[in-house]
């Protein structure tokens, strides 16, 4: 459990700014591609996460933003071990997640945690609150039978829930009541990190709203650390310190939140930015858009050179042939582009 | 005359209401949104317009014929008790058991769409009006090349055939800006991207150059970059051929870049109407302002709290009790529970007793 | 800023979650709504339910002792001269002047018996070998992997033998008896319960809250059996229902073919249907009894099982 003092953790923060709490270096995951009947035999590998790198102080939080397929999901479980990891290295606190085995591992399991899309899938149909919340307790040893039910009950009046649905069944709540209950899951072992994968997509957006000032008043009351994965970089970036911007695999882009916006330097990131709708009609009038041409392409077979090349309004015959490299154009901001835009 | 004119429209599935009494307008070559979360009567409203939900049981429906046939002229009397047990066609809809129950008007173009036989109805479905649904894939007959599902409706519709339908379904393919259309006309839906499925899904509907184009939730399924170049796509065919497009969708930020005006629907009800420059600049009805004030805006500063509109939709009290929407709205006072509040105003219409206060 | 308090809105919303409440209710109180509402459902429940209660009360309610020859002397076989029905036998008597009535009663216990018996026998090891598959081949590692592969290869190459065959084949063994039926129909069915538990298990396996459990640390072990058998059982159970009436008619067969008990003192169907066959000439009503009791009592079964399947069915949820 975490016993950080919790005044360490500033609200917004510069990237190197104190000890990282969480730190992954040049993680990859590629699913190998399998054909044959009788001989199996590996013909290609889709690579869903191709070299990501980043550092989330105690305390902050990193958005993790991107399309379809781009390899959030991916990305967010791997870094808790819920996907082998095909190489590079995830530290949590210090220690070498990656490195972990078996036992170890699944005790480590404690100290970092995950918030899933969707709310009801990731409840078990046939357990109550109670169980539901107790488990986690039960496995790793923590407390008495009473001790769980008051740690849940406490839990439970953190996310919003009074403990009169400890008896009640994940079918009986409303969408944003499941997911305040997946949240008070995730917090019951007092984690030091919650991965969020699309923690309201599936919601509607006056429970999303709820959902994500609980989050961010969680993070508070509980000095968690936050890797906030999503689509939506409005939602992205509400909720975020650092953002950043993937694409096929890899980052393209990362900054502090408000940068990101104000001042977005990668063609992708200028796109995606213009493509989210404002709710603001003069705003939607005067914009500037850039409509991307085409789709993404297959992650098994990654575009030569810079990948946003198939799509980019910019792309030159350099980026063809040479991979962009991870620069930082000024401090705190980093782009993979040959150009400054 | 508007192009499409909903009044009170009321679809029941046995004993509950999915929709209870909408009233909008559509103007010839205007877009049109229909905005309100899941479950507020979104899809059901268009499905009952294009005459796609199963029939309903008779008897459950006697209440509400009376009402309608009340502010009819004798002869409707008739009219509406006869035909419109024949409105809805058992096509398609979810339910296996209890079917719709559907009253009031849906008038286009002059003739209520609720009175045709389901005959007439589907002569007019894909020529006048065409519909775009959420899920492209499904949308699409996985066993038929795209080129086939296309050609089908210029041969039922335009009577075009061969060589002619096929170079029209390549023009239309082009038209939606799908690369190298003669390829793509032989291949099947799975072999296409989320993107393509649908701007083939819009390239049908075009098909037959309906009047009025109605797209449930068109981009909901795709990603923003995607979503950007349908919308795009839409509104562009409704500059240049004058189609009207009656656009349903949950996201404020749609309506904002894409809708001449907008009508917020609120568990089966129209709550606030208004021409969309109106709505965005002076909201009124306090479930319109919640939605404003939940949605994270990319120019807010970061961390600072939302304001959320409190519940969900699951806390609702029946609209003849008073509005659906006190047990989640915070200026809640006696004189809401008082009865049924009354869509108020034309120009700038909302369903509101304190609205006036607000304002 | 203060919300006001109104009494009638307080009032009005109680009423609108009262009558909500009344609706919904444990999932397992929907599907049972959702199967009183099902005609499929009803005539299935009635059929069975009627059989059960004939198989457990049948000597109590058999009018006569189904197997005293009390009117032996009135059946001529080599004349074929067969009593039909009349006042005293409502279903007349049997080659050896039995009252058909009273065996068919009584035969519903053994013919329940025999279905009930199989389907356990299938039920509990196809299970067994399904659930260690997937088990095996899910958390296993590599080795697992292994296991899981040879488990299913066998469970495919005895799906491919036809289940009368593989029946026969076990009765050969065992020579005939009652038992040997039981035997050979259950070990049939083991292949069918394997593969559907083994399905059912890797669908639950992929899903979102047995990452979760992973992701909370819970052991292995736990995780299959608190998470994801609980949730795999219910399409075996309905598949169960259908088999019930496959052993049935199985049952049946085997007895015909004389695999069933050589005995006839206590009467089962199945075998009362073997013995007809001497007689179906003379005598066709002697086989059309026991045929017909088998082929209801499996329709019953099948019918309520498409019913549970139906309404359990995640899709058909939502309309409720
Ligand atoms: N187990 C797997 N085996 C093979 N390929 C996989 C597997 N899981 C994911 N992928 C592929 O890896 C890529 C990244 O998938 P991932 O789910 O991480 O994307 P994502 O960014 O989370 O997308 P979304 O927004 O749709 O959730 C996709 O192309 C996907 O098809
Ligand atoms: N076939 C049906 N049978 C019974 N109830 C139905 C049926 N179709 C819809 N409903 C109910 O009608 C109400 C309105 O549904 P509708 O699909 O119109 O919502 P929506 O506004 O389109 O929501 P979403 O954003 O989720 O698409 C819901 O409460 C729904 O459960
Ligand atoms: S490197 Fe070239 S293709 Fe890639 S983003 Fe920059 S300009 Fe576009
Ligand atoms: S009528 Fe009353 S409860 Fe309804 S929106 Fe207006 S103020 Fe709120
Ligand atoms: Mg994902
Ligand atoms: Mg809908």
């Amino acid at each position: 459990m975490s016993t950080e003092p919790q005044d360490e953790a500033p609200q917004a923060q510069s990237p190197d700014a104190g000890p990282a709490l969480l730190e992954v270096e040049d993680l990859k995951v590629h699913f190998p591609i399998r054909r044959g009947v009788v001989v199996e035999r590996t013909v290609g590998a889709v690579r869903a996460v191709d070299g990501v790198g980043l550092k989330v102080p105690q305390g902050g939080t990193y958005g993790l933003v991107g399309e379809s397929g781009c390899g959030k999901t991916t990305f967010g479980r791997a870094v808790l071990r819920l996907e082998e990891p095909t190489a590079g290295r995830v530290t949590l606190g210090g220690d070498d997640v990656t490195a972990l085995k078996g036992e170890k591992l699944r005790k480590f399991r404690s100290r970092m945690q995950m918030v899933f899309q969707d709310p009801l899938g990731s409840l078990n149909p046939r357990h109550n609150v109670d169980m539901l919340l107790s488990e986690p307790l039960k496995v790793h040893g923590v407390g008495s039978k009473e001790e769980r039910r008051k740690l849940a009950i406490e839990t439970l009046d953190a996310v919003g829930l009074p403990k009169t649905v400890l008896e009640r069944f994940p079918h009986e709540f409303s969408g944003g009541q499941r997911q305040r209950l997946g949240i008070a899951r995730a917090l019951m072992l007092r984690p030091d990190l919650i991965v969020c994968d699309e923690p309201v997509s599936a919601l509607d957006v006056s429970i999303q709203a709820q959902v994500m000032n609980l989050l961010d008043e969680l993070q508070d009351e509980f000095g968690l650390t936050y890797l906030v994965i999503a689509h939506d970089l409005a939602v992205v970036r509400h909720l975020s310190d650092r953002v950043g911007v993937m694409y096929l695999g890899k980052l393209v882009e990362e900054a502090d939140s408000e940068s990101i916006y104000e001042n977005p330097q990668h063609p992708y990131t200028k796109a995606l930015l213009s493509a989210v709708p404002q709710p603001d009609p003069e705003k939607e009038a005067t914009r500037e858009r850039i409509i991307l041409k085409g789709d993404l392409p297959s992650p098994a077979n990654p575009p030569s050179g810079c990948r946003f090349r198939t799509r980019c309004p910019w792309a030159q015959d350099i980026c063809a042939e040479v991979e962009p490299e991870w620069r930082e154009t000024e401090a705190g901001h980093k782009v993979a582009c040959h150009f400054d835009l | 005359m508007a192009l499409l004119e909903v009044e009170d429209l009321r679809v029941a599935f046995g004993n509950s209401t999915a929709v209870d009494g909408v009233s909008f307008t559509v103007e010839e070559g205007k877009i049109v949104g229909l905005v309100g979360e899941s479950g507020c009567g979104k899809s059901v409203t268009s499905l009952a317009v294009m005459g796609l939900l199963p029939k309903g049981r008779g008897p459950k429906r006697s209440k509400q014929p009376v009402q309608v046939a009340a502010a009819e002229p004798a002869g409707g009397v008739v009219k509406a008790a006869v035909a419109a047990p024949q409105a809805v066609p058992a096509t398609g809809g979810r339910s296996r058991g209890g079917g719709a129950d559907v009253s009031g008007r849906a008038v286009f173009d002059g003739t209520d769409l609720l009175t045709l036989t389901p005959s007439a109805m589907r002569r007019r479905r894909g020529k006048d009006i065409a519909m775009v649904f959420q899920d492209p894939l499904s949308s699409l007959n996985p066993v038929v090349p795209v080129g086939r599902q296309i050609t089908e409706v210029l041969e039922r519709h335009r009577g075009l055939k061969g060589a002619k339908a096929n170079q029209e379904a390549a023009n239309l393919l082009d038209r939606v800006g799908i690369p190298d259309p003669t390829r793509r006309l032989k291949e099947y839906p799975h072999q296409l991207s989320g993107g393509m499925r649908q701007r083939v899904l819009i390239a049908i509907a075009v098909a037959c150059a309906p009047r009025l184009l109605i797209a449930d939730e068109p981009t909901t399924a795709l990603d923003v970059t995607i979503q950007a170049q349908i919308l795009e796509l839409l509104k562009d065919l409704v500059d240049h051929e004058g189609t009207a497009l009656l656009m349903i969708t949950h996201d404020l930020g749609v309506v904002a870049g894409m809708c001449d005006s907008v009508n917020v629907l609120y568990s089966g009800r129209v709550v606030e109407s208004a021409p969309v420059r109106e709505l965005f600049a002076r909201p009124t009805h306090p479930y319109t302002i919640g939605l404003l004030g939940s949605i994270p805006k990319l120019d807010l500063p970061i961390h600072e709290p939302l304001t959320p509109i409190r519940g969900s939709i699951a806390d609702v009290i029946r609209w003849r009790d008073g509005c659906a929407f006190a047990p989640r709205c915070d200026r809640v006072a006696e004189a809401c529970v008082e009865g049924e509040p009354a869509l108020v105003g034309s120009l700038h219409a909302h369903r509101c007793v304190l609205a006036e206060e607000i304002a | 800023m203060t919300i006001a308090r109104i009494e009638k809105l307080d009032r009005l919303i109680e009423a609108s979650v009262s009558a909500r409440e009344a609706q919904t209710g444990s999932l397992l109180r929907q599907s049972l709504r959702r199967l009183k509402r099902s005609p499929m459902a009803v005539t299935g429940g009635v059929i069975v339910g009627l059989f059960v209660v004939v198989a457990v009360l049948g000597p109590f309610i058999a009018p006569y002792d189904p197997t005293a020859q009390t009117w032996g002397k009135e059946v001529f076989l080599n004349r074929n001269i067969f009593p039909g029905p009349r006042a005293e036998n409502w279903f007349g008597l049997d080659h050896l002047g039995r009252d058909m009535f009273s065996r068919m009663i009584v035969g519903a216990r053994q013919t329940l018996l025999v279905g009930i018996v199989a389907t356990l026998i299938g039920f509990v090891a196809g299970a067994a070998l399904g659930g260690v598959a997937a088990a095996a081949g899910t958390f296993g590692g590599r080795w697992g992997e292994r296991v899981e592969a040879v488990i299913m290869r066998t469970v495919d190459v005895a799906l491919a033998i036809p289940m009368l065959l593989l029946a026969l084949s076990v009765a050969a063994l065992l020579g005939p008896s009652l038992s040997t039926v039981m035997i050979a129909v259950g070990v049939a069915q083991i292949p069918i319960f394997a593969r559907l538990l083994r399905g059912s298990m890797l669908a639950q396996a992929h899903s979102d809250y047995v990452l979760a459990a992973i992701s909370l640390g819970v052991p292995k072990g736990r995780i299959v059996v608190s998470h994801i058998l609980p949730n795999s059982l219910g399409p075996v159970i309905v598949q169960a229902t259908l088999v019930l009436a496959t052993a049935i008619i199985e049952a049946a067969a085997l007895s015909y073919l004389g695999l069933g008990n050589p005995d006839p003192g206590s009467p089962e169907w199945g075998t009362m249907l073997a013995d007809a066959q001497r007689f179906l000439s003379g005598a066709p009503q002697l086989a059309i009894y026991p045929a017909v009791g088998i082929i209801v009592t499996a329709l019953g079964f099948t019918l309520l099982g498409e019913a549970m399947r139906e309404s359990l069915d995640p899709r058909l949820r939502r309309q409720e």
